[in-house]
């Protein structure tokens, strides 16, 4: 009888195995969880190493913008943490650079934190090229991307306003969130938000199926999905019958990745559209683009 | 049990194994539907027959499995729709494709507490409705129970089933017993359950301020992230043609960032993510009125705290 995960013992590198640093680590109790037990040996590419650069250069102006607003008091730095922020430009300086308090750390922090997302794309996409993957995950991490764009740069810049850009902190983006909506009359009338909410909710539920047929099989090896694809097994035989007695149809071990890869792209391009969108320009107000669309009658029409 | 000593005897293997020749049945290019449904076409191995020797409805309708728990949850279905398209699409106040959208049933009246309206009270649909689309899940979940015992399966995906039902027993039959009216569940209806929704957040403040919600949210966005990267590694290894093909999805994700959760990770991973974010989600809208007035507010203890008085 085989293990249902084997050890790892000595590491197997693919190809292109410059770059990688230190040796493994193992611990073993994440094995009798089903988890993967090996860390590393860490790859360091250009791009891995330009994001995490970008990233702390972010990270950075961030803490230490936000530590000069509590006068460096590092009390009230924890006890303030979460709703301190870093505001962008106001209005009135439309899309020239303001002097540093007045937004000029908001745009060069955004500038860092575009540059540390963009590296990172990179540094996926070229790893998987390296390995002789296609690159799907980064096609995939492209729809988060477009969605961060969007909402920091694009919008912003086509509104020649870096006001509508959310602020840098963790109370600001919450409330940035829950002030587009209001401002353009209510997002849960915007029909790419609802799209987007329903690739979001349909991903969880693709996930749960997925990983619970996958789960419920590993005796019958059904996570061994590589082989399943090549040759399906028992395994993916009862996980293809449990969801055609259930409800009818059936994906299989390849088809049911693409339903969850398109799923989860959507839910950040169809956002991304629903953002752009609302703005005076194309969409000033949602509730009463819904009324004109005929989805949405505030009141009940007088009775007969 | 593996025939091989751990080898660590601090963590011993506490994996199963991998039942006998599973890996064995695996056809190169797989069989079709026809070729291998008749194998798994077995009588008995439902909840009914284990329990009484005997499933009434131990039979298969098209590709569809049927069971004691398909026929309870055929009823739910018929009745529920019966109410739903009744109340809202044939007896809706617009025309018919406009009451898709927008027509409504509305939960009983708050002065009926946690009554039963009779026929021709207000709230009877909505009762009605509730009862019989409850009935309809928890048939549909048991369905899935009878379904992993005739495949020799985990309960997974029933219980994860169970979780999202969990949500609509939490919304439309806990919270208001809780709170002491059917008024507080939520309308029916396509566009009236989104404003219901958006009245919901704002009735108690601000529902972005409410930590479950944060949790729950979280929990969403997380599975999205996790589905996207499981579904494009495996994609990408499909039509990998090099070597150490099993293992190029953890070389990968070592490489790119230093930990590969594995393949039955994944696996778990996303089980325990989508599940806890719905979870969650739960309690978010079941403490809102119950426990919680004002989610605002409710962060005042963050300011109070003895610790930090007066920086």
């Amino acid at each position: 009888m085989a293990t249902m995960t084997p050890p790892s013992g000595d590491i197997k590198l693919g190809p292109d195995r410059n770059g990688r640093i230190g040796k493994p680590l193992h611990l073993p109790i994440l094995e009798n969880l089903g988890f993967d037990s090996q860390f590393g040996p860490y790859y360091l590419g250009i791009w891995n190493v330009a994001a995490f650069f970008f990233g702390i250069m972010f990270t950075f102006i961030w803490l230490t913008v936000m530590f000069s607003q509590v006068g460096w008091n590092p009390v009230a730095f924890v006890k303030y943490f979460v709703v301190l922020q870093i505001d962008p430009p106001s209005a009135l300086y439309g899309l020239s650079f303001p002097p540093l308090e007045e937004g000029g750390w908001w745009l060069m922090s955004t500038f860092f934190l575009t540059l540390a997302i963009l590296c990172w794309f990179m540094h996926i996409y070229t790893r998987a090229r390296a390995l002789g993957l296609r690159p799907y995950l980064a096609y995939g991490f492209s729809g988060a991307v477009l969605l961060y764009l969007v909402i920091y740069i694009i919008r912003p810049m086509w509104m020649a306003d870096w006001s509508e850009a959310p602020s840098h902190g963790i109370k600001a983006l919450l409330d940035w969130t829950n002030n587009v909506s209001i401002r353009y009359g209510n997002f849960y009338y915007n029909p790419f938000h609802m799209l987007s909410i329903f690739f979001l909710l349909g991903s969880t539920v693709l996930l749960a199926m997925h990983a619970g047929t996958i789960w419920a099989l590993e005796k019958y090896a059904a996570h061994e999905e590589w082989a399943e694809m090549q040759a399906p097994g028992t395994g993916t035989e009862r996980a293809q019958l449990l969801w055609r007695w259930c409800i009818g149809f059936n994906a299989n071990a390849y088809s049911i990745h693409l339903w969850a890869f398109w799923f989860a792209w959507l839910c950040g391009v169809t956002g991304a559209v629903g953002i752009f969108l609302s703005q005076p320009t194309f969409v000033a107000n949602w509730f009463q683009w819904g009324i004109e669309a005929g989805i949405n009658f505030p009141q009940l029409p007088p009775g007969p | 049990m593996s025939g091989k000593a751990p080898k660590d005897p601090r963590f011993p293997d506490l994996s199963y194994t991998v039942l006998d020749g599973a890996r064995s049945t695996r056809v190169a290019g797989g069989r079709t539907i026809e070729e291998l449904e008749p194998e798994y076409k077995i009588k008995g191995r439902t909840t009914f027959s284990s329990l009484f020797k005997y499933d009434p409805f131990d039979f298969w309708v098209g590709p569809f499995y049927v069971g004691f728990w398909g026929f309870i949850s055929v009823l739910g279905i018929i009745f529920g729709v019966y109410f739903y398209v009744n109340a809202v699409i044939i007896n809706g106040p617009y025309s018919i494709p406009q009451n898709f959208f927008a027509g409504r049933i509305d939960p009983p009246p708050a002065s009926v507490g946690l009554a039963l309206a009779t026929p021709g009270q207000p709230g009877f649909a909505w009762q009605m409705t509730v009862l019989f689309a409850t009935t309809a899940f928890v048939g549909w979940m048991m369905r899935q129970v009878d379904i992993s015992m005739k495949l020799d399966m985990g309960y997974h995906v029933a219980i994860a089933y169970g979780v999202a039902v969990s949500a609509w027993i939490t919304l439309q039959i806990l919270r208001p017993i809780a709170m002491g009216q059917w008024h507080e569940g939520f309308v029916l209806g396509v566009l009236p359950h989104l404003d219901w929704i958006s009245n919901f957040g704002y009735r108690y403040k601000n529902f972005f301020y409410n930590p479950f919600h944060a949790i729950g949210i979280t929990g969403l966005f997380t599975s999205t992230f996790l589905l996207s990267a499981h579904g494009s590694i495996i994609l990408s290894a499909a039509q990998y043609r090099g070597a150490d093909s099993g293992d190029i999805e953890d070389t990968f994700f070592r490489d790119v960032q230093y930990y590969s959760v594995g393949e039955t990770g994944i696996h778990r991973l996303g089980f325990i993510v989508a599940c806890g974010g719905v979870l969650s989600a739960n309690m978010c809208i079941l403490l809102s009125g119950w426990v919680v007035q004002d989610w605002v507010s409710f962060w005042n203890f963050w300011n109070s705290l003895p610790f930090w008085s007066g920086v």
